[in-house]
């Protein structure tokens, strides 16, 4: 308990050194502000230009592909906000050996490297993405109660943990490849699987991306749960999966750590 | 000439050291294209043709958009550039008989060129279940066209990332810049959907942008989207974008150096 209360302080002290840094660079809060809602709105505007040729897609209605997508955004900035950099420096670090000050640091080294940057611009598009699930809601005429509303916000919150555990298992490859410039973009082709509708997936494509790699039912699961009411079998799929992605994450990572040889020295 | 070819010839070898970069992100974008099967199959089961092309067509499209990318996209130069720039790697430019767009410009065909490998390896593994969706057209003018719009559209993709890159002489971080021009030029370069399935009006007011010609317009041509009447009023239009970007390269260039401080000895 008196650990969790200390990293709890560690992460405090985090997130106020990004909330002062991000006052003093305004100008750089305000251009990823703007990239992150120019991301949302290029996925509203595929959405729109697909319905406009089409009135179902996998038995999904224009709104309802909306909250799905929107479920997968708000997953995804809440990582970006929470996790994002950290883990993206990660990667140059560990090529660098500036990732040196960070195994220096009194505390584990992937909570240390993860949690050192807070970005208050994914943190702010989440209310975006959050508005979309919710205008989406409206539109489809749903109204969840606070049970619903909190079983939702934890399977987004399972969501997060799986993406972020991929997220760490993609720059861990940093430890074995010369570079891993360019493997983030490994994580968001991987994600891409999350804005899609399960019933989409046939066969082999179900197997790997609804079964094996929890992708699909990272926003599915919520999705399903505002638009349909709780689904037990959903629930307990995204729960089993959230914890052994993070179980692997960290065993890909402690490997990797062990061969980190400190580009620098 | 034999300077430019000497850093294709070194830029080859640095490329191959990332090798597994390029290895790792093939494997990703074939997650991609997955998506796009996925996506599209979903939207096609329900209608027969979309936009007047059948699933065989748009996935076509697609793959072809796939394998342009390896071969003419530029990946992370804007990157490298304002690396150069921010670390003082430029100065030594500076001091020798070198231009710097052409050595970067032969840089990034090397770079292309490995990537190009991996990309027809992705493309040659994912084959056998892509074949059967497979549709390209068999007149020989689109080879004839196509062969020049690909390298304008190299010229126009290298041209952006490189005044992308030089924003460093007067932005101490320009990802956000480079993200936010990634997500107008995934969109209005027709690598998300097929532009022709846009509106008729905006179709019409994207064949005049530069983006229009990153990625669309090679595809459109191979894949047989567009006539030849269009492509060759087309190519008119992207000769005249790729040459003003050239230009305002250039310009961007000097008005950046004279910002630039030299430090260090």
């Amino acid at each position: 308990m008196q650990s969790i209360s200390r990293y709890f302080m560690i992460w405090l002290a985090s997130a106020r050194y990004s909330l002062v840094r991000a006052t003093m660079f305004r100008g750089d809060l305000f251009i990823w502000s703007t990239v992150e809602l120019l991301w949302i709105s290029v996925n509203v505007v595929v959405i729109a230009v697909i319905y406009s040729h089409t009135r179902t897609v996998a038995g999904w209605s224009q709104y309802e592909m909306l909250l799905l997508v929107g479920t997968s955004m708000l997953i995804q900035r809440f990582l970006m906000g929470f996790f994002w950099s950290g883990i993206f420096e990660m990667g140059r670090n560990v090529r660098s050996g500036l990732f040196d000050f960070t195994l220096a640091q009194p505390g584990d080294p992937l909570f240390m490297a993860s949690t050192r940057k807070l970005e208050l611009d994914g943190l702010l598009n989440s209310v975006v993405a959050g508005g979309l699930v919710a205008y989406s809601a409206w539109k489809l005429g749903l109204h969840p109660g606070a049970g619903a509303l909190l079983l939702y916000g934890c399977m987004v919150a399972c969501g997060v943990v799986i993406h972020y555990s991929a997220l760490v298992m993609a720059m861990s490859l940093a430890f074995w490849i010369t570079s891993s410039q360019g493997v983030e973009g490994s994580y968001f082709s991987l994600m891409e699987f999350s804005r899609l509708p399960r019933e989409a997936f046939k066969g082999l494509a179900s197997t790997i991306f609804v079964w094996v790699l929890p992708v699909v039912i990272v926003s599915n699961g919520p999705a399903r749960e505002l638009l349909h009411g709780f689904q037990p079998s959903w629930a307990a799929g995204l729960s089993a999966a959230t914890a052994a992605w993070f179980v692997l994450a960290v065993i890909v990572f402690r490997r990797g750590l062990r061969r980190y040889t400190s580009a620098s020295s | 000439m034999i300077k430019y070819t000497q850093s294709f010839l070194v830029g080859l070898q640095s490329n191959l050291v990332y090798r597994w970069n390029f290895a790792v992100r093939s494997v990703f974008w074939f997650f991609h294209l997955v998506v796009v099967f996925i996506l599209w199959g979903a939207v096609f089961a329900s209608n027969p043709a979309v936009g007047g092309f059948s699933f065989r067509q748009t996935l076509t499209y697609f793959v072809v958009i796939f394998v342009l990318q390896f071969f003419i996209g530029a990946f992370n130069e804007d990157y490298q550039i304002s690396e150069d720039i921010r670390n003082g790697l430029i100065n030594q430019f500076l001091l020798k008989p070198i231009n710097y767009f052409a050595y970067r410009l032969s840089v990034f065909a090397a770079a292309r060129v490995v990537s190009g490998a991996f990309g027809i390896l992705a493309l040659v593994i994912a084959l056998p279940f892509f074949r059967g969706y497979l549709e390209l057209p068999h007149d020989a003018w689109r080879i004839l066209l196509a062969v020049p719009a690909m390298a304008l559209t190299a010229i126009i993709q290298f041209s952006i990332a490189y005044i992308f890159g030089l924003l460093a002489f007067w932005f101490l971080d320009i990802q956000g810049f480079v993200i936010l021009s990634m997500a107008v030029e995934n969109l209005l370069g027709g690598q998300i959907v097929p532009l022709d399935l846009l509106p008729h009006t905006a179709f019409n007011i994207l064949r005049f942008l530069p983006f229009f010609y990153q990625a669309y317009f090679p595809a459109s041509i191979i894949t047989g989207r567009q006539g030849l009447d269009f492509a060759v009023q087309g190519l008119a239009i992207q000769a005249f974008w790729a040459f003003a970007l050239v230009c305002l390269a250039e310009f961007v260039w000097r008005r950046g150096l004279r910002h630039h401080t030299a430090a260090g000895g």
